[in-house]
């Protein structure tokens, strides 16, 4: 503890001594330390944006189905519209949005082909308020009411079936009673997402799906959104205790490749860290040797005085700390600075199509990540003074007549 | 001249081996007594330098033993000399003697603080001390602020701030200029007078020669002569 005392102000002083080098090591960890942080909530708005893109598409944060029918999306494994208490629940003001939805797998058919699709029927009105399909629609219209009994195609699909706007096609599903029910429809709109969502689902009004295969009132599944993402968990127990009978999933359990890409996006931070640290310890190791190689005489004179080699230890690893903590506070207020002048968004429209492929939106939010400052800067302090004790230990083995002959 | 302070006896040693075996001290036998003001003069390479390492317990002999205030220090490790040499030996050397982003007077006081006096009477003694060695007011100074003979007389300061038993002063006058050195000596001389304190100096200087008590020369690693005045 004393030795901190003694040691804090000349480690402190002796950090200007070369001030070139001071300034080289700053700008190699403070610049390391920028990119990590930068990238980190760069990647965190990427995988944010594409998470949100992809949930806003048809997911919503959480959904509803009778017990089985995730296993089994069959016509048997459907539920009855919501009722209370259920419907109170859904109205609560913590959801933002709801919409219940029939679903049934099934082909299409133009006069060229044949291709699976899963029909979809919907409530558009519900759906406008936490689908962002109806805002993709590129040609023709969105469906108007449950009993629209038009059908709206992606723009992938409408091109393999060769089919159009005004066109008519055959939708075939399982009826209830296990025949094959066939139906034409109107194509009435092309939608225009990701190739694998156009070429997945076609829609319809709810009720004229209901219709199509012989159906009351049966749905699906009950879509919802929330506006607090943090309010997830507890919102989906609540509904779980509400519906005990049912099963409530978020969209976590819904989507295990969003929600895999979430912990790779973060993993892919820590392989940043690796590779940008790697090259900072060079520069760290490096600029510090030459440092204690050109104070070698002294500190064969400090050892000479008394200082013991554990406390020439210190005294180095002491100034290491201040100059890598330095470097730290300098490379957060650069992300910091970086980040706040990216907060209107960054637009990523010129890469939409590459984008569309990483499911991102087009743009990009960066957002201050507290926690991920903290411990990536502490990540970097403490590697930093952990590489930087090998020329620290370098200093303190010298033996002092030898390094008093070493010339000044 | 009452007891020794630094005994040496039968003390060799070698640097290198095989072919490039230097013999730097052979068999050297040596009392410093209390109050001793000596010299150690000889050609370059006689060891001067050598045998000064080995009495300020910078460096262990070859073979023979070296006893500080009683104390063999043959058995004591790096951590265990340090000690030794922060309570009872003062080291002024050649050039470059101070810490470089230390005032004078911080220079004075760092032996303290590892010796771990407070700072009330830390600053009490340094300030002692630079009256002492005739540079009150000047303690505020970095290093590069102060002239070769001021540094040198810091230098001295501070190895007397921590009341060694022995100073030891390796060409102490080496870098300055006669008026200089002769006022350097005098200083040392001095302290040695009214203080007692023990001074042993490696130097070439006849005007330090001159001013000493006793004076040592070496030869080719041995004692050649060893008097008196
Ligand atoms: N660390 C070392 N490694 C190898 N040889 C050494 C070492 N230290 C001293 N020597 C050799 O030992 C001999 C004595 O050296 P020393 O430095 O003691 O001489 P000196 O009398 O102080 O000379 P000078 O007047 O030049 O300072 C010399 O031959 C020198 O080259
Ligand atoms: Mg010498």
């Amino acid at each position: 503890m004393s030795n901190l005392k003694t040691f804090t102000p000349l480690a402190w002083r002796n950090l200007w001594r070369n001030p070139r080098r001071t300034v080289i090591t700053l700008i190699v960890v403070s610049v390391g330390l920028w990119s990590i942080l930068f990238f980190n909530s760069f990647i965190n708005a990427w995988g944010e944006s594409g998470k949100e893109a992809v949930l806003k598409l048809l997911i919503g944060q959480g959904q509803i189905h009778a017990v089985g029918y995730m296993d089994d999306p069959s016509i048997d494994r459907l539920m009855s519209p919501p009722g209370e208490p259920l419907v109170s629940a859904l109205n609560a003001p913590e959801i933002e949005a709801w919409a219940t939805r029939l679903q049934l797998p099934g082909v299409v058919v133009s006069e060229y082909k044949t291709l699976p699709v899963n029909v979809v029927g919907v409530d558009p009105e519900a759906e406008r308020l936490l689908s962002s399909i109806p805002d993709k629609v590129v040609e023709g219209r969105y469906l108007k009411g449950v009993e629209d009994d038009g059908v709206v195609l992606g723009l992938h699909i409408a091109e393999r079936l060769k089919t159009g706007l005004g066109r008519r096609v055959i939708l075939m599903s399982q009826s209830t009673d296990g025949s094959l029910s066939e139906q034409s429809f109107d194509v009435v709109g092309l939608f225009d997402a990701d190739k694998a969502t156009e070429d997945f689902y076609a829609f319809t009004g709810r009720r004229a799906a209901q219709n199509f295969v012989g159906l009351n009132d049966e749905i699906a599944q009950i879509v919802f959104t929330i506006p607090e993402v943090d309010m997830l968990d507890p919102i989906i127990a609540d509904l779980a205790a509400t519906a005990p009978d049912l099963d409530v999933r978020s969209w976590k359990q819904i989507s295990l490749f969003l929600a895999t890409t979430d912990t790779f996006m973060q993993s892919f931070i820590y392989i940043w860290l690796g590779v940008v640290f790697s090259l900072m310890a060079i520069g760290i190791v490096n600029t510090q040797l030459m440092a204690v190689f050109e104070r070698t005489h002294e500190f064969g004179q400090l050892r000479a005085l008394g200082m013991k080699p554990r406390q020439v230890l210190v005294l180095v690893a002491l100034e290491s700390t201040f100059l890598i903590g330095f470097g730290v506070l300098i490379g957060i207020v650069l992300a910091a600075g970086t980040i706040w002048t990216l907060t209107d968004g960054v637009d990523l429209s010129a890469f939409a199509e590459g984008l569309e492929m990483a499911q991102a939106g087009q743009i990009l939010y960066p957002e201050y990540d507290i926690p991920g400052f903290v411990v990536l800067s502490l990540i970097i302090w403490v590697l930093g003074i952990l590489v930087a004790l090998w020329p620290a230990r370098r200093a303190s083995k010298l033996s002092p007549v030898e390094a008093m002959r070493h010339a000044t | 001249m009452t007891k020794p302070i630094v005994t040496c006896r039968g003390v060799s040693k070698t640097f290198g081996s095989g072919e490039l075996v230097v013999h730097a001290l052979r068999d050297v036998d040596l009392n410093i007594m209390q109050g001793d003001f000596a010299t150690l003069a000889g050609p370059s390479g006689s060891g001067k330098t050598t045998l000064l390492n080995m009495i300020g317990a910078l460096d262990k002999p070859s073979s023979g033993e070296v006893e500080i205030d009683g104390q063999p220090l043959s058995g004591l490790n790096k951590a265990e000399l340090s000690e030794l040499r922060l309570q009872k030996i003062g080291f002024v050397f050649q050039a470059y003697n101070l810490i470089p982003v230390l005032s004078a007077q911080e220079n004075i006081e760092f032996v303290l603080q590892l010796q771990g006096v407070d700072a009330a009477e830390r600053r009490k003694r340094a300030l002692e001390v630079l009256a002492e060695v005739g540079l009150e007011g000047t303690g505020h100074r970095r290093p590069s602020a102060l002239s070769g003979g001021q540094q040198q007389r810091v230098a001295v300061a501070r190895a007397l701030v921590s009341k060694p038993s022995i100073v030891l002063a390796d060409e102490p006058t080496a870098n300055l200029d006669s008026g200089t050195s002769a006022e350097l000596v005098e200083l040392m001389s001095q302290l040695n007078r009214d203080l007692g304190i023990t001074f042993v100096i490696g130097t070439h200087d006849p005007s330090v020669i001159e001013r000493s008590s006793r004076h040592i020369e070496l030869l080719d690693g041995r004692i050649s002569s060893d008097t008196r005045i």
